[in-house]
């Protein structure tokens, strides 16, 4: 029988034939039915991307004239030094002209290695040189990215309060949740500052990255810094997800009178929506355990789901552990492309 | 109150993330003379477990699961003080080390591992987060654990695993513990790979995992 060459959530390749691809198929859209109570990809879905992803050639893509908007987050940093092993010895500013110049990115980012919000605060004049001379060179819409990141408002990360988990073990449940309030406080603060700084300097747009890693107080801190800066500045938002499910670290917290905790990557995308973000990176993480077209699959039955709910763009993360790409640093390019044009062609989203 | 009701009791303390009420009653059991070992098995892990597959199935999130895994923690403790050291040896299961490596902070599914461990009678010795592989060596030296668990939620420090093991090996300590590794990135070829003797995706595999190499 005839075996395609897919690729486990490492990045191995892995050998199926149709019916284990479909198989793995119709079982990645089911657990996103059960879970997240939305429709399941139709049999015809199912063929439809059992086809692109059984296609021949290495590497394949949209039809002419269905291109959509390719834009990147995480810095330059995937260019400047994230990946030793594919790095190269150039600037920041140098780095968004290849992506504008030789890659042909639709829109770049600028950021900070240590790319948070809150280190970003001190040295925010420094970045703001930076963009200047960023947004001096390039023709095409540069965003500046960081992290909301509550993680490092907490003591255990080196931040000024104590650490929830603690008050949890003692199972005091007030002072875990007083205390989440307070560090996103800060951390709201800490956005609309950096934020305000980078609007004089004619930077394009913010791009909030993996919102609520630390849980639904990190969700409910970055959706009112998008509301103040919304206000108060005329920068474009960008918001992307930390994960398909907001952890309820806190769990009682509301957003426009619905609970955070819990929240799928369609109500999610109201949320920020709501709080006035203007693309919507949603984020579906690659379970390594599961092949590629298992979680090719959920990915894409959440995001079809995101589209029918959110009118703002939606720009699916998939990269390196997330839309169904493999968590592993550099990914290969079978897998990245056949997901890429799959995610396309079935969800008809704006942009990845 | 019957043994029974009072089993039942503790349980939905423990579904109802009410640690006072579970210390409670466990304390009411202790002074009806019920065997604390029968307290954890009728009463509290069957709490646990539903409050586990209700976080699975949405309803509960992850505060609710730490509150009932501490509620659970206390309720073991207060116990365990009164469980003869005959008993105790008898229904010893092993000894454990458990933390996070060196590097990483994430404790909640290390805390419910360890809590879970301790709940099916095995003597936890939680070292916490961010442990260097010098402690885990340290540690294992000190009490001749049974077993070393290690966790990782980073892809950063997952290869942190891997230099505690070869710290083990280097010490001369491998061969005298079994080890074994969890956390959400990790999986039983990374596990394999690293030379660890076990991996466990979740809580209660890793409690099916540490019985069967310690029986
Ligand atoms: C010994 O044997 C065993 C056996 C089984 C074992 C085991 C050991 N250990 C675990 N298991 C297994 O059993 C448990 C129970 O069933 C399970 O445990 P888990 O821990 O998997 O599951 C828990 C019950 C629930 N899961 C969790 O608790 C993790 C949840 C998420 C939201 C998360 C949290 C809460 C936090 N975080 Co962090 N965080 C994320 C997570 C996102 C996600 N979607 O998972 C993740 C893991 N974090 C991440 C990151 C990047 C970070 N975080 C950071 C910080 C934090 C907080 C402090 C905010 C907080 C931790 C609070 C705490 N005290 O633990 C930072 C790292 C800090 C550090 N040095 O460690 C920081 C680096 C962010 C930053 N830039 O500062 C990402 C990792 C990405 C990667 N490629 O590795 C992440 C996936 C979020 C994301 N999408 O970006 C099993 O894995």
């Amino acid at each position: 029988m005839t075996e395609f060459t897919m690729r486990t959530g490492t990045g191995k390749p892995l050998y199926m034939t149709k019916e284990q691809i479909r198989s793995d198929l119709e079982d990645g859209t089911n657990w996103a039915t059960t879970k997240a109570k939305i429709p399941e990809l139709s049999g015809n879905e199912i063929d439809h991307i059992l086809g692109i992803l059984t296609r021949p050639g290495r590497q394949i893509g949209v039809e002419q004239g269905k291109g959509i908007v390719l834009t990147t987050d995480g810095g330059t940093s995937r260019y400047t030094g994230i990946c030793r092993y594919s790095a190269m010895p150039v600037s920041r500013e140098q780095a968004v002209i290849i992506g504008e110049r030789f890659i042909g990115f639709d829109t770049f980012e600028i950021g900070h290695a240590d790319y948070s919000f809150r280190p970003v605060k001190t040295i925010a004049m420094d970045e703001a040189t930076v963009i200047e001379n960023t947004e001096l060179n390039s023709v095409i819409p540069v965003f500046y990215g960081a992290m909301p990141n509550l993680g490092i408002y907490f003591q255990s990360q080196g931040g000024k309060w104590p650490s929830p988990t603690d008050f949890m073990n003692e199972g005091k449940i007030d002072e875990a949740r007083a205390v989440q309030e307070s560090a996103a406080e800060d951390m709201t603060n800490d956005i609309v500052y950096v934020a305000k700084i980078f609007a004089k300097t004619g930077l394009d747009g913010l791009d909030i990255d993996t919102t609520a890693a630390a849980g639904d107080a990190d969700f409910y801190g970055t959706l009112k810094a998008i509301e103040t800066i919304k206000k108060e500045t005329d920068l474009a938002l960008e918001v992307g997800m930390a994960g398909e499910k907001v952890f309820g670290l806190h769990a009682d917290l509301k957003y426009e009178g619905e609970r955070l905790a819990g929240m799928w990557p369609h109500q999610q995308g109201l949320m920020v929506e709501k709080a006035g973000g203007d693309i919507f990176g949603a984020v579906i993480n690659t379970d390594t355990g599961k092949s590629c077209p298992w979680n090719l699959a959920r990915s894409i039955t959440f995001v079809k789901e995101v589209m029918k709910t959110v009118t703002i763009p939606v720009h699916p993360n998939m990269g390196m552990g997330v839309g169904g790409i493999p968590m592993c640093e550099v990914i290969p390019m079978d897998v990245v492309t056949r997901s890429g044009v799959a995610m396309v062609e079935l969800t008809n989203c704006d942009g990845v | 109150m019957s043994s029974e009701q009072l089993f039942e009791g503790i349980k939905n303390a423990i579904v109802d993330l009410d640690r006072e009420e579970c210390l409670k009653l466990a304390q009411e059991a202790l002074d009806a003379g019920i065997n604390p070992l029968e307290v954890i098995e009728n009463g509290l892990k069957k709490g646990i477990q539903i409050v586990g597959t209700k976080y699975d199935d949405g309803e509960l999130f992850i505060v609710d699961l730490m509150m009932a895994a501490s509620a659970m923690k206390a309720a073991v403790e207060l116990l365990e003080l009164h469980i003869s050291a005959e008993l105790k040896q008898q229904a010893r299961a092993g000894k454990i080390i458990i933390g996070t490596v060196e590097g990483d902070v994430h404790d909640i599914g290390k805390t419910i591992v360890s809590t879970l461990l301790a709940a099916n009678g095995f003597e936890v010795i939680d070292l916490g987060t961010e442990v260097p592989s010098s402690r885990f060596v340290e540690k294992v030296k000190e009490l001749k654990p049974d077993i070393v668990g290690m966790s990782a939620l980073l892809t950063t420090t997952m290869p942190q695993m891997q230099e505690v093991i070869e710290a083990l090996e280097k010490e001369d300590l491998r061969d005298s513990v079994k080890v074994m590794v969890g956390g959400a990135p990790v999986t039983q070829e990374f596990a394999e790979k690293i030379g660890a003797d076990g991996y466990a995706k979740d809580a209660e595999k890793a409690v099916k995992w540490a019985k069967a190499l310690t029986s």
